[in-house]
């Protein structure tokens, strides 16, 4: 089988840092279609373990919320559209719990008053990559996209996160927001951050943040006075991370089936966070 | 209001003028080892030099265009006379400077900037240097300032410039930076000996006149140990109508605990492909600021690029640019932190207006040596109407866990809210929106110094087409 | 005394909804009028309106300054005829200071440069009588001042720029006394150095205490739902707009 080039950044960029693409030797990709007709509301859960496709269309005053987890220790390669009709809205909520994937996410925002909100939780370990690349293109008017990304990378783990906010021209008065939060806990890591931000429209606010590396020192300061160890709080702080992504998961299943992966103790304590 | 002063309003034709190229020779067009063999020859060059020259040449035929980034499609490099000998040779006496050339200069405002007690003048006239002159104070206190060829064959500095001469920028870099080895001609060699620290800035202006001419200057600065200096590169050239290339290239190395700043205001001509390379080494406790303001050029590259090489050393960019119609500018930066504890600081802005695009892209590398490196990235654009393009392409990559790396990226207009309230107390729109960007590339005028800042106020002034006290 | 301002039935819509219905009011040269009416009643829209704001259109009726028809005026043009309004919430420009800004305008309206060093001295005169340090006119315009400073600054500039006539939009709300004394005192050096006309948008007596109000005018709805004398606005403060409103009716 061929490489073919995966995860294209639909700009590219100096090519020494190595982010334009991914190289993937790719079989077939199984298709799931999903229509949400008109005012209706479709909830969705995905374990992806091998090479999924899915296509998605929400119509005028539709909503979609879909929960992707990827929890395969195997090489995978996933792709995801969607688009978006007037006042349509998608919630897309993402685990990725090591292996060595690839993932693609396209979202387009052509309705007018659509909404596009989704999080993303990872942690990687010993071995494992993960390439994503997230691109939410408004041509819709009003069109909103939030996107918050919580990553904890250990061992000499790899990952290029390239979130891409594409304003086009006639997208008056979108809004576009992206966020990613990496906490580093092994000097062997390798962790590559991509926020673009695409405009070719006036009226638009597009906001960009991205924090790579350790914890806070006050934060670090704090719960040590508190008589909590510095490798605790980075354990604790890890947890919140994917927490706070997990707690957006309504289907009981799924955020066990998540909480079993990350190997964390089903039970009260979870909450605590 | 017909009658409101328009402070400060600068005359278009001041970036537009140009002199007949009358005495100044041409060598052919197109690149061949010929030509290189020419230059070095008109040159004197030393053997190395003629080698690097031909090795470069041989480079940047091997060596692909880029292919990201603005497009580069107009430029065509076997039109371009890359080398045009000036009428006089160097200048040391303001005085003995053809009178052409130095109306040239006055309109630029050298001289009255010279007055103003400001270290060194080295302006470089076509491709050569044609006026030079190092002030007493700066010479006095052992720093170095002259034309790189005539350095070259200066025993005391031969084989420092033989030692760093594109070592920080290799002609394998990319195309440009090739063709900048086998072409190069004219630049400044600064070199300040341990401890010392000068307190004036030097300056340069550099500027393209004849049709065609290609520039390709080179900037060799060399900071020892505990020295500090600041240097400023101020450039415009006037239009023409074929295409113009700059493709200078500058080498910095900052010492231990040197402090060096480099400030650029570029205003090149509408129709100018300005592929520059800028690279810095910096030391332990070292420090280089680079502030940056790209107004001119059809197309421009020019990623100033820090390397932190010791432990503490540091980095901080201030950047504006500003793509007004026609333009396409691809800006930024790029930061390696190679030592532990190094830190870095970008802070940019950008304005599309007209139909211009500009491109913020950057990239900060966090090695895996740079244990507790801190970097932070800040990046404004405005949109000034919604025929204009602005991108930005951040690249951050990290390979320790100890370190502290943040981005920030904000895109947006101005309000209408502000221009009403503007209004409200008597500013047209134009004057409104004027003020408004002018507040918005603040912080980068505040860090050049006050002619400079004018100068830049008045680039703005002229973008916007409007004025304001 | 002649006629300064004049509201000639006056209709406006913002995002098709129209919030003013035939609006009609004249205020001479040199008086005080109070504009009163409880939230969402039309006093700011009506404020803006006047000061030319683009974000509400004027469906109906017109809007006279001085004799001349303003209505299609930007509101530059109405700042140098000589109109101000002080905002409610004055936006924020980073990167110009206040100064800066502030001897730009005064340029624009006076249509003449002032001297460096004049109006340093004018600044400096105008900020003592309002308490204000000095520091602020090298601040940024409005940025990370509070809502207190942001209001002391209108006035500010309300003392240096000298309109004809003024519009306070709630100027006084959000201060403590002490601030609303400062800002006070600075209307009443405005009414005794310029002498111009005075529309205050307020829910406060205080602000009106130390001023001669000539007449009170009550909107409720989009509509002028009550008009008398300087009194009639310490009434309504004393018993609330509702038997007011209802007696206009």
């Amino acid at each position: 089988m061929a490489e073919t080039k995966l995860n294209i950044l639909p700009v590219p960029t100096f090519a020494s840092s190595g982010v334009n693409f991914v190289r993937r030797e790719t079989g077939e990709f199984s298709l799931t279609k999903i229509d949400v007709a008109k005012n209706d509301v479709q909830t969705l859960v995905q374990y992806i373990t091998d090479s999924t496709e899915t296509a998605v269309t929400v119509a005028d005053n539709g909503r979609l919320e879909l929960v992707q987890v990827f929890d395969s220790r195997e090489k995978c390669e996933a792709k995801l559209g969607i688009t978006l009709g007037d006042n349509a809205s998608g919630r897309l909520t993402q685990v990725y719990i090591g292996g060595d994937t690839v993932s693609e996410i396209v979202t387009k925002l052509v309705g007018y008053g659509s909404q596009f909100d989704t999080k993303i939780g990872y942690q990687l370990d010993g071995s494992d990559t993960l390439d994503i690349n997230l691109v939410a293109e408004h041509s819709g008017r009003k069109s909103i996209s939030e996107i918050a990304v919580n990553g904890v990378q250990n061992g000499s783990s790899s990952k290029t996160f390239k979130g891409t906010i594409d304003f086009k021209n006639g997208a008056v008065g979108a809004v576009g927001g992206e966020k990613e939060d990496v906490i580093l806990m092994n000097d062997k890591v390798r962790s590559r951050t991509v926020p673009v931000i695409l405009c070719a429209e006036e009226d638009v606010v597009g906001n960009h943040g991205a924090t790579v590396g350790r914890i806070d020192e006050h934060h670090i300061f704090y719960m040590k006075s508190r008589g909590i160890p510095e490798d605790k709080i980075y354990e604790m702080a890890a947890r919140a991370k994917l927490t706070s992504v997990i707690n957006c998961i309504a289907d009981a299943d799924a955020k066990e089936r998540i909480a079993k992966a990350l190997g964390w103790e089903v039970g009260g304590d979870d909450d605590e966070q | 209001m017909s009658n409101k002063t328009q402070v400060g309003d600068i005359d278009r034709s001041l970036y537009d003028f140009r002199y007949d190229e009358d005495e100044s020779d041409f060598l052919d067009s197109g690149i061949t080892p010929e030509i290189i063999a020419e230059i070095s020859k008109e040159k004197n060059d030393p053997d190395w030099m003629r080698e690097f020259r031909l090795k470069s040449l041989g480079i940047y035929n091997r060596t692909p265009m880029v292919e990201w980034g603005a497009s580069i499609e107009g430029l065509d490099i076997d039109n371009i006379v890359t080398y045009i000998r000036p009428k006089s040779r160097m200048n040391t006496d303001w005085d003995s400077v053809p009178e052409d050339i130095k109306n040239t200069f006055e309109k630029l405002g050298i001289p009255q900037a010279e007055r103003e007690s400001l270290a060194g003048v080295g302006a470089q006239y076509d491709s050569e240097l044609v006026y030079h002159n190092v002030r007493e104070e700066a010479a006095q206190s052992g720093v170095v300032y002259t034309d790189l060829e005539s350095a070259m064959h200066d025993p005391k500095y031969a084989d420092i410039i033989k030692s760093h001469f594109m070592k920080l920028v290799p002609p394998t870099d990319h195309k440009f930076a090739a063709l900048h080895g086998a072409v190069w001609s004219g630049g400044s060699f600064v070199y300040v000996p341990k401890g010392v620290k000068l307190d004036i800035p030097l300056q340069s202006y550099f500027r393209l006149n004849a049709k065609g001419a290609g520039q390709f200057e080179h900037t060799l600065i060399i900071l020892e140990e505990n020295s500090s200096l600041h240097f400023i590169e101020g450039c415009s050239a006037p239009k023409y109508y074929e295409a113009g290339l700059h493709a200078g290239c500058v080498e910095l190395y900052v010492g231990k605990g040197a402090s060096l700043r480099y400030s650029t205001i570029e205003n090149w001509s509408k129709n100018m492909y300005n592929l520059n390379t800028k690279r810095a080494l910096v030391e332990e406790g070292g420090k280089i600021e680079w502030v940056s303001g790209s107004f001119g050029s059809h197309v421009s590259y020019l990623y100033p690029m820090s390397i932190l090489n010791g432990r503490g050393a540091s980095a901080e960019f201030t950047g504006i640019t500003f793509a007004g119609e026609g333009q396409d500018l691809d800006t930024g930066a790029k930061i390696v932190h190679n030592a532990p504890e190094t830190s870095s600081y970008m802070n940019t802005k950008s304005i599309s207006k007209s139909g211009g695009k500009s491109t913020f892209r950057s990239l900060v590398v966090i090695g895996e040596n740079a244990v507790g490196a801190k970097s932070s990235v800040n990046c404004e654009s405005l949109m000034l109407d919604r025929q204009s393009r602005s991108d930005t392409i951040p690249v951050i990559d990290v390979r320790t866990d100890k370190c502290d790396v943040g981005h920030e990226a904000k895109i947006g207009r101005i309000s209408d809210a502000s221009i009403f309230y503007l209004m409200s107390r008597g500013l047209s729109e134009e004057d409104a929106r004027a003020m408004i960007v002018r507040g918005f590339a603040d912080n980068v005028s505040k860090e050049l110094p006050l002619e400079y800042a004018v100068e830049m106020n008045n680039l703005i002034k002229l973008e916007m087409h409007g004025s304001v006290g | 005394m002649s006629q300064l301002l004049y509201v000639q039935d006056l209709t406006v819509s913002a995002e098709d909804k129209e919030l003013l219905h035939g609006i009609t009011l004249s205020v001479g040269e040199g008086e005080t009028h109070v504009l009163m009416g409880q939230n969402g009643a039309g006093k700011s829209t009506l404020g803006c309106t006047i000061m030319g704001s683009p974000e509400y259109a004027v469906t109906g009726g017109k809007i006279f300054f001085g004799g001349e028809d303003i209505t299609e005026l930007s509101a530059d043009k109405r700042a140098k005829l000589g109109l101000f309004l002080s905002f409610q919430n004055p936006v924020e420009i980073p990167g110009i200071t206040l100064s800066e800004f502030l001897r730009g305008a005064l340029e624009q309206v006076s249509g003449k440069r002032m001297k460096l060093w004049d109006f340093k001295k004018k600044l400096k005169a105008a900020m003592q009588v309002l308490d204000m340090d000095e520091s602020y006119a090298d601040r940024d315009l409005n940025v990370g001042f509070s809502g207190g400073e942001k209001k002391k600054a209108e006035i500010l500039q309300l003392l240096i720029l000298q309109p004809k006539l003024a519009i306070l939009d709630e100027t006084d709300s959000g201060l403590d006394v002490d601030a609303v004394k400062v800002v006070s005192k600075g209307i009443e050096e405005y009414r005794r150095s310029v002498g111009g006309s005075l529309i205050i948008i307020t829910h406060n007596d205080k602000i009106l205490s130390s001023l001669s109000v000539d007449k009170t005018h009550i909107l409720a709805d989009g509509r002028v739902a009550r008009e008398g004398d300087g009194q009639l606005a310490f009434d309504v403060l004393q018993n609330g707009f509702e038997k007011y409103i209802s007696e206009g009716k």
